[in-house]
Parts: C-alpha cells; sequence; structure tokens
C-alpha cells in the first residue's frame, strides 16, 4: 500500500530539510522515494500548511520496571484521584506522575512521540521491565543497563581486571538482558550505601571494594567505546541534588579525557554553592563546557511545579531526599548486588526558592547550550514532572514573552539568581525537531528513526502550526506509526504493538565462565535463567537491533 | 525417563532455578531437594493421582473445550458483578483475565493476597526499607527473623540464601536471631553452621517486641535484658534483614505488626544499615500483583466495574466480595484446589485436572501449570526478579491465557463496560 502526504511544511533536520514544503511517500511501513508521476497513491493526506515532523522520541523517560510499579504503590492518592477510563481503543488504567500502560503508550502517542526509552534498567530486573514494556501499546521503547554499582563489577576493578575484560562482562550483559545502552548511576555510591556510607566523593575509595567511582566511571565510558555500543555511557552524575555538585559534575567530563559521555538530567547536577542562599545555578559554567567538549551531550531534566514522584536507582541521594516526602512516605530497596531503587514522593512549588531556581536551571541549560545535537528535552519523567508536560516546556523554549510571564510569578529570590530574564533565545521549529526527534535517534544509534529520508521507519507526526506552541505540541493532527495512522486529533484511531530496540555488541565468550560463577556462588541464579531469551521480548515479535560500530570506525565526537 | 536439570520451580516465590525433576510413567520426580512444596508441586503430574486427561464439564457433563468456553462466556456476559479471582496463574495468564475483566466490569484478587496485603497496606501508608534475596545471601551479617518461621511457606529459605556467609563483608559471619518465634527442624539442620538464638515470645505480640526493640534503641535503661541486648546487636550489625512471613501472622489486623516491624527497620538505619524482607510469593501472587499495577495503576483488589480502576483493599477482598458477586471465575493453575464458593451463584473453575470441589461448579476448564505443561513468567517473592519456567510434559492442557483469551473472544458484544 503506498500512501502520500503531500504538501506538508517538513521539518526534518537529518536530510537537511528546515520546512521545505515537499510531499512524503510510505509503503510497508517505510518511508519511500517519491515513486514518479506513475504511481498512484491507495491514500493520500493533504497536508497544507501543516507542519510535519518524525516520530518524537524521549530517550529518558522512567517507564517501566519495579520502581515505576513501586512509584504506582506509592502513589495511591493520584490513582484514587486521577483514575482513567476506557477511551476507544486505549484501556483503563490511572495515574498522571506514575501513569498505568496503556496511560503511558496512548497519552505519549497523543503527543507525537512515536518511542520512549527506559533508562534505568538493573540487570536483575531486566525481565520485569521488559514484560511491562511489552504492555506499553503504540510506542516503541529499549531499556539501558544500569551498571557500576555491581559487585561483580567493583570485584573485577578490584581485582585489576584490564580493559578487555570490563568490556566483555558489559558486553555479555548488554546481550544477556537485551539492552539498548550502558547507564552509569552514581557509580561507587550506591553499592557504599550498602555499607551505610551516605556520600562517596569521585576519587574516594568505595567501602569493601575500595574502588573509587572514578574508576568505575572511566572503565565503563572505555567499555561502551571498545564495544562500539552507539550511544555513549549515559551518567546520572554524583551528588544529586547537592548544593555545589557542579564541580562533580565538571570533573566527571574532565575524567573522560575526550571519550563520550552523555550527562543525563544534568539541571539535577548543575548547582553552585553561592550566594545568601548557599544554592545557586552553575547553568552558564556547565553550558560553557559542554559548548567547547563535541564528546559531551546532554539531556536536560527539566522541573515543572506540581505533585510528582522522584524514583531512582541512586538510593545514596534519595536517602537524603527522604526529609523532603511529599507526602511523607517513601521507599527505598536494595537490589540483587547490582543496584537499588528510591521512590521518594515530592511537591516542586513555585513559590519555594530552591524549586523556582530549578526550574530556571534547567530553562538556562537549554537556552545556554548551542548546539541542539546534544542537548535533549527531558523531565527525567516523573523525576522532575511528568512526561505530558513536554508541550509546556516547548512552548518555554520556543516563546520568551510566555518564558517572562512564568518567571515572573516565581519565588523574588529565585528571579534575582537566574539570568533567565537576559536570554532572548527561542527555539526554532527545526531545532525543536532535531531535539526530539533527529538529535536522539542519532546519539541512540536508531539509523532508521528520528528522520523522514526513504528506508526510515514511517513515524510522522502532523502538527497544525499555532502561535500557542503548548496547545500545538499537545496535539497534533496526525500520527502514524511504521507507516499506519494510530492518532487523529487526539484520538487513538488504531492500537498497534512497538518494537524493542536492542544492541548486541560482539565480546569475548570466555567471560560467561566468570560471570556464571558468581551468579552461582552470589546471586543464587542459573545463568541461563538469567539471560532473557529473544522469544521472551514482545513474545517473540519485536526486537530490532542496532549494529554497534566496528573497532575500525572512527571513535570520537558525533 | 527423561531427566530435566536445573528446573525453575514457581510455586513458592524463592525462584529456586536448580531442580532436577524426573519425568516417567508416574508424572514428575523431584530428586534433587526434599523442599516438600517443591515435590508436591511437581509431583501432582502422576496420572495414578490424578485424572490426566480429565475433559471440560458444564453442568457436570464432559464437554469439549469450545463449548466449555462458549458455556463460560454466557455466563460471564449474563454476570452483572463478577468476580475474577483465585488468579494463581503466569504473568501471561494475569494479563488474560485483566483484559477480560476490563470487558465484563469484574473485581480482581489473587486467592493468596491477604499475606501481601498486610504487607502492601504498609507500604502504601508509610512506604519502607527492604532488600532482596542476593543482598541477603551476601550482605547480611545479622538476620532478624520476627514471628513464626518463615519456612513453613518457604522451605529452602535459610539452605539458599543464609546458610552461606555473607561474602560482601569484611568479616564474612553471619547471625540469625528468631524473635517470637521458635526455628523449625529443618531450619535448625539448615542454619547448624550459623550462630542461632532464639528470643522467645509470644507470636501474636512480634508487634509489640519489635517496638520495644525500637524503644531500647533510643534509650536500652528501660528495656528487658534480651530486647536490649537484641537492640544492642542490631545497632552494631553492618547489614541486618528484618524478615516476616506476614501470612503467618495471626489475627486480626496483622498489618498493624507488620508497620511495627518496618519502623524498626527505619530506626536501625538511623543507626547503621537495615532492611526489611517480606516473604511472600506463593502462586505467582507477587507477579499478579505486578501485572495488575502495572496495567491498571493500582494493586490487586480492584474493581473494574465503573470503568475505571478503583482499588479497595477491604471492599474487594476475594473472601468478602465473593457474597457479593453473582458469579465466580476462579482461576487455580498451580495447584489442583479451590475454596468452598458459594452455593447459590454460577463458578467457572479454570485450574489442573484431578481438581476436587465441594459442589459442582457450572462450567470446569481443566488448564495446564505454569513450569510445568508450558513455559512461563512468575515472580520471586522478592519482588524484582522474574523468572522463566519451562515446559517439563505435554498433557495436551491449555494454558490459562489462551482460555481466557478464547472466552474474552466468545463474549457478547454488548459485554464491554471498561
Amino acid at each position: 500500500m503506498l500512501t502520500k502526504l503531500s504538501g506538508g511544511r517538513i521539518y526534518d533536520p537529518a536530510n537537511g530539510r528546515d520546512g521545505t514544503v515537499g510531499d512524503l511517500f510510505v509503503r510497508d511501513g517505510r518511508i519511500v522515494a517519491d515513486p514518479g508521476p506513475g504511481a498512484v497513491p491507495d491514500e493520500t493526506h493533504d497536508l497544507s500548511g501543516k507542519v510535519v515532523m518524525a516520530g518524537a522520541i524521549d530517550i529518558h523517560s522512567h517507564i517501566a520496571g519495579g520502581k515505576v510499579n513501586l512509584a504506582r504503590l506509592l502513589m495511591a492518592e493520584e490513582h484514587r484521584a486521577a483514575p482513567v477510563a476506557a477511551e476507544g481503543l486505549c484501556r483503563c488504567g490511572g495515574g498522571v506522575a506514575s501513569p498505568s500502560t496503556h496511560v503511558t503508550g496512548c497519552r505519549y502517542a497523543q503527543m507525537g512521540y512515536t518511542a520512549a526509552f527506559e533508562p534505568a534498567m538493573l540487570p536483575s530486573n531486566a525481565r520485569h521491565a521488559h514484560l511491562e514494556m511489552a504492555d506499553i501499546p503504540l510506542i516503541d521503547t529499549g531499556g539501558y543497563l544500569v551498571l557500576g554499582n555491581d559487585d561483580l563489577l567493583l570485584d573485577l576493578l578490584a581485582s585489576g581486571a584490564g580493559e578487555e575484560v570490563v568490556a566483555d562482562y558489559v558486553g555479555w550483559m548488554l546481550n544477556a538482558t537485551r539492552s539498548l545502552a550502558v547507564k552509569a548511576v552514581n557509580p561507587g555510591g550506591i553499592n557504599a550505601f550498602k555499607y551505610n556510607q551516605r556520600r562517596l566523593n569521585v576519587d574516594e575509595a568505595g567501602p569493601f571494594h575500595e574502588v573509587t567511582p572514578r574508576r568505575v566511571l572511566t572503565a565503563l565510558a572505555s567499555a561502551v567505546q571498545r564495544l562500539g555500543i552507539p550511544h555513549p555511557l549515559h551518567l546520572h552524575g554524583f551528588n544529586l541534588g547537592v548544593p555545589g555538585n557542579v564541580e562533580a559534575t565538571l570533573d566527571s567530563i574532565e575524567a573522560m579525557d575526550g571519550l563520550r559521555l552523555h550527562l543525563t538530567h544534568v539541571q539535577f547536577h548543575a548547582y553552585g554553592a553561592e550566594g545568601d542562599r548557599r544554592f545557586s545555578s552553575a547553568a552558564a559554567r556547565v553550558a560553557e563546557v559542554v559548548n567547547r567538549r563535541p564528546n559531551i551531550s546532554v539531556d536536560v531534566g527539566q522541573i515543572m511545579f506540581g505533585q510528582t514522584v522522584t524514583a531512582s536507582a541512586d538510593t545514596m541521594a534519595q536517602m537524603g531526599n527522604t526529609r523532603l516526602a511529599h507526602p511523607k512516605k517513601w521507599v527505598m530497596m536494595d537490589i540483587e548486588c547490582d543496584a537499588g531503587c528510591g521512590v521518594v514522593p515530592f511537591r516542586y512549588r513555585d513559590k519555594a526558592f530552591v524549586n523556582a531556581l530549578q526550574w530556571a536551571i534547567g530553562l538556562e541549560l537549554f537556552l545556554l547550550i548551542d548546539d541542539p545535537w546534544r542537548i535533549f528535552l527531558t523531565t527525567d519523567h516523573p523525576n522532575g514532572a511528568p512526561f505530558t508536560s513536554y508541550p509546556e516546556l516547548i512552548r518555554l523554549l520556543m516563546d520568551r514573552d510566555y518564558r517572562l510571564a512564568k518567571l515572573a510569578e516565581l519565588h523574588p529570590a529565585a528571579r534575582k539568581h537566574t539570568i533567565l530574564e537576559t536570554l532572548t533565545r527561542e527555539y526554532t521549529l527545526g531545532e525543536i525537531a532535531t531535539m526530539t526527534r533527529a538529535a536522539p535517534a542519532r546519539i541512540l544509534g536508531l539509523s532508521d528513526r528520528g528522520h523522514l529520508g526513504p528506508g526510515a521507519a514511517a513515524d510522522i507526526t502532523v502538527y497544525t502550526d499555532r502561535p500557542d506552541r503548548r496547545a500545538m505540541f499537545a496535539t497534533p493532527d496526525l500520527v502514524f506509526k511504521d507507516g499506519r495512522l494510530i492518532v487523529r486529533d487526539g484520538v487513538v484511531v488504531a492500537l498497534v504493538q512497538g518494537r524493542t530496540h536492542v544492541v548486541e555488541p560482539a565480546y569475548d565468550p570466555a567471560i560467561e565462565a566468570r560471570i556464571g560463577r558468581y551468579f552461582e556462588e552470589r546471586i543464587g541464579q542459573r545463568l541461563r535463567h538469567f539471560r532473557i531469551g529473544e522469544d521472551e521480548i514482545r513474545g517473540g515479535d519485536g526486537l530490532v537491533r542496532h549494529a554497534c560500530r566496528l573497532p575500525t570506525d572512527p571513535p570520537g565526537a558525533f | 525417563m527423561a531427566t530435566h536439570q536445573d528446573v525453575v520451580c514457581p510455586f513458592c516465590g524463592l525462584g529456586c532455578d536448580d531442580l532436577t525433576v524426573k519425568a516417567g510413567r508416574s508424572g514428575l520426580t523431584v530428586v534433587s531437594t526434599d523442599c516438600p512444596i517443591a515435590r508436591d508441586g511437581f509431583g501432582r503430574t502422576n496420572p495414578a493421582q490424578t485424572n490426566l486427561t480429565g475433559p471440560p464439564r458444564v453442568g457436570g457433563n464432559v464437554v469439549a473445550l469450545d463449548a466449555a468456553v462458549q458455556a463460560a462466556a454466557e455466563a460471564l456476559g449474563a454476570s452483572r458483578a463478577p468476580l475474577i479471582a483465585g488468579l494463581a496463574t503466569d504473568v501471561d495468564g494475569v494479563r488474560a483475565a485483566l483484559v477480560l475483566a476490563e470487558r465484563v466490569g469484574a473485581v480482581v484478587d489473587h486467592v493468596h493476597s491477604e499475606g501481601l496485603y498486610r504487607n502492601l497496606a504498609v507500604l502504601q501508608r508509610t512506604g519502607w526499607i527492604t532488600t532482596t534475596f542476593a543482598e541477603l545471601r551476601n550482605r547480611c551479617d545479622l538476620l532478624l527473623v520476627a514471628g513464626p518461621d518463615p519456612a513453613a511457606f518457604h522451605p529452602r529459605l535459610y539452605e539458599r540464601w543464609v546458610a552461606s556467609r555473607p561474602a560482601f563483608q569484611e568479616a564474612p559471619t553471619r547471625e540469625v536471631v528468631f524473635l517470637c518465634g521458635e526455628p523449625q527442624e529443618g531450619t535448625r539442620t539448615a542454619l547448624e553452621n550459623v550462630s542461632v538464638t532464639v528470643v522467645p515470645g509470644d507470636a501474636a505480640r512480634v508487634g509489640e517486641a519489635a517496638a520495644a526493640l525500637s524503644a531500647a534503641l533510643a534509650d536500652p535503661s528501660h528495656a528487658a535484658a534480651d530486647i536490649g541486648a537484641l537492640a544492642e546487636r542490631l545497632r552494631r550489625a553492618r547489614y541486618a534483614v528484618v524478615a516476616w512471613a506476614a501470612a503467618g501472622f495471626a489475627g486480626p489486623h496483622a498489618d498493624l505488626t507488620v508497620e511495627r516491624l518496618v519502623r524498626l527497620v527505619q530506626d536501625v538505619n538511623r543507626h547503621t544499615r537495615c532492611a526489611g524482607l517480606p516473604l511472600t510469593g506463593h502462586d505467582n501472587v507477587v507477579g499478579a500483583n505486578q501485572v495488575c499495577t502495572w496495567q491498571l495503576g493500582v494493586p490487586l483488589r480492584a474493581s473494574l466495574a465503573g470503568g475505571a480502576p478503583l482499588h479497595d483493599p477491604y471492599r474487594f477482598a476475594w473472601e468478602r466480595f465473593m457474597d457479593t458477586a453473582d458469579l465466580v471465575l476462579w482461576i487455580s493453575a498451580f495447584r489442583p484446589e479451590v475454596p468452598a464458593f458459594p452455593a447459590d451463584k454460577p463458578v467457572i473453575a479454570l485450574a489442573p485436572p484431578g481438581t476436587a470441589f465441594a459442589a459442582e461448579p457450572a462450567v470446569f476448564i481443566p488448564v495446564g501449570t505454569p513450569g510445568i505443561d508450558h513455559a512461563a513468567h512468575v515472580f520471586r517473592g522478592d519482588t524484582v526478579v522474574a523468572v522463566r519456567t519451562g515446559r517439563l510434559i505435554d498433557r495436551g492442557l491449555p494454558d490459562t491465557a489462551a482460555v481466557l483469551r478464547t472466552i474474552a473472544d466468545a463474549l457478547p458484544q454488548e459485554a464491554a463496560v471498561c
């Protein structure tokens, strides 16, 4: 079947189109070249005057797994207050900050998103995360594997294992858990918390294994490079939320020594300790370094005001946040000698100085970091805000007057601590398309997503160009998933299943004997049962493998 | 006679994956462990003990599967207040049950949710600090077992997760203290190389003992000698774990006992590391709750009658709602046992062949057991690890999910509620 999308203004940064009027052709779920005047489309959508982009991709959103379910359980009040009735094809469920699987898939698709990635999949919880992701309809998913606090890696490093062995271990784990990328969360810190350490400096040897966080960080970043994994090490850095943590953030960048690194929810890691309240914006410092270092990318983790729930593997940081819990209840969990999780409900208030400044710091980062290919639009859902606040966030980026009006509502002291008023930048539609489509696909190695060139998966979103960018991005006119129309004017019209994106890097299988021994003796699981079979992912239908770079390919920047 | 190695056991939630199971004319026999739950669970495949080919029945008459499915769909379609419970099945079975429940506006619950809810009630009210089995095995230097010995529910708990030394502690020693509960004989045997002490007390008052421990942590001067000494040991531990099996707690409001234990864990955490380990997980109750929570946003004991999920741990507990319901669809894929149902309402039962009923159900559809008749996902009791069980024999039994999907497909169209 041939579908023609005619006459739209196409924003396709990967292919150099910035609002060019043109036609798109879709056949069998893929975008194809113009088949010429002889071909008669089976279906034509007249998109004159409409804005056309690839389906949006969220590179960092906690959508599935143990901590998300714990968040749902803990947010009992939210689910009582915001149940969601079945609506057409979307099944019932509930939640805003902790949405159920159908609500997650349907809300994302209704906003024009066709993929969202779970950025904190623990090895021990990977099977659960995959089972749950398979129940999220409409969008593609995948998981980043959390490493860096696992006792086996720390043990390998303590025993002086070389880069190759570490890379073999990482490669084996990515394959076994069907992951797309490697995530490090407060490397060494979660493990140290299990020994009652509440803080661990970057160059301080951790308890028991006596490995420094810096060593873990560089070992993982090197392993990612050696394995040729498209996405750089995805780092949830040190001292999350602690005033003055910018030093550790900049230190992490320095420690990379040119290796690629993605700093996630960098807003939470861009805090100074200056000023009368000992809490200040260090966004300008972070932005200056990121602008200078093409090996560094970031996503923001913008906070938006209101009730949410924070869910993180970083038990060390989350334990410190428990005193701020709202409502006053929280969950901490030490998990399977690989990581942990902390779930703390939270309400960001615009009249609170710290929250107001956090909001401003996030926006400063967006506006000060120049290259939209290296900064991504996230709220670290649900930690900074639910993903449903993206349209509001896009308006803040594209509309300076609106931004200033919102700034005027904040705690007055916060306004004095931010340079937001002086920042005149307004994101263009092309930049939004880069940061929410082309760049996420490129940095994850999804070569056939995030763009509209021939061969790409036909994940396409069509908007009406409205001056109110929030309204525009909240309700696209049409959303196609793999060539099929799934949303029309905010209504889900077809319920399709997404796919699961993975990488399968090569590694020396000799490592398996050592991992197997460790699993039998320590984890109490047979390796063959730990490894997730291909048939377990979406019932064997829907795994998409992405190529790792060959060692001969040039390493380095984007 | 085939021998299956490294078999995953789906029954009690400990997630043992090291079983050796022999398959012969007398069904399956577990030969690698004495665990009574595993031996019983796999051993129920003996054709001498069960009716291997037990066909579907409607009103006591043997019928073909599609006729039984049709009868079940008609009864569900006519029901105004159905209860879909038992829910003792694998992840796929639970998924299918929830789809069906949404179609007909049912209340859903798991047969073992009472023990689970004593824990979840506390999680939802106050939160908690917990841990998992591998952390227990490798980091715990002091295990405090509160109340009746959980080995009654999880026989290999100590052998698999406690008997070895904690490898990730500088001083790899471990002690186990039983508070208000006597270790079973098998527990003593499994822990023969571990220091075991018993702080005796009334099992029904273990919550009070926990509160006394919390108080003694702050101020030991008023504590009884054994409580004061135990508080000091908790304070000096590097990684203490407080474990309990809430299903074994007697009396009403047992969640308040759990709350005391959870509070004790938080109090010890002010001095050192400590984590709770609420033990549960029979018949995939944890998996059922996980799927329910991710699909509906709310846990088990939910009603889909109003179009959107409504969770009420009191009203929608299956034992209570069974009186209100006008039809019961009961799922028991792990064992040929079902409760006694009220005589005045139709019952649709999905259970293994050979299941005994106090009264003949309106519809009986035999289903396979996850991990025996079909590969399946079930959750371990510590909630984090999902395991994949295999398929060992072919008795020609359909799995729960397949049967439930066929029933949903056969529903009259107007039955859509939610």
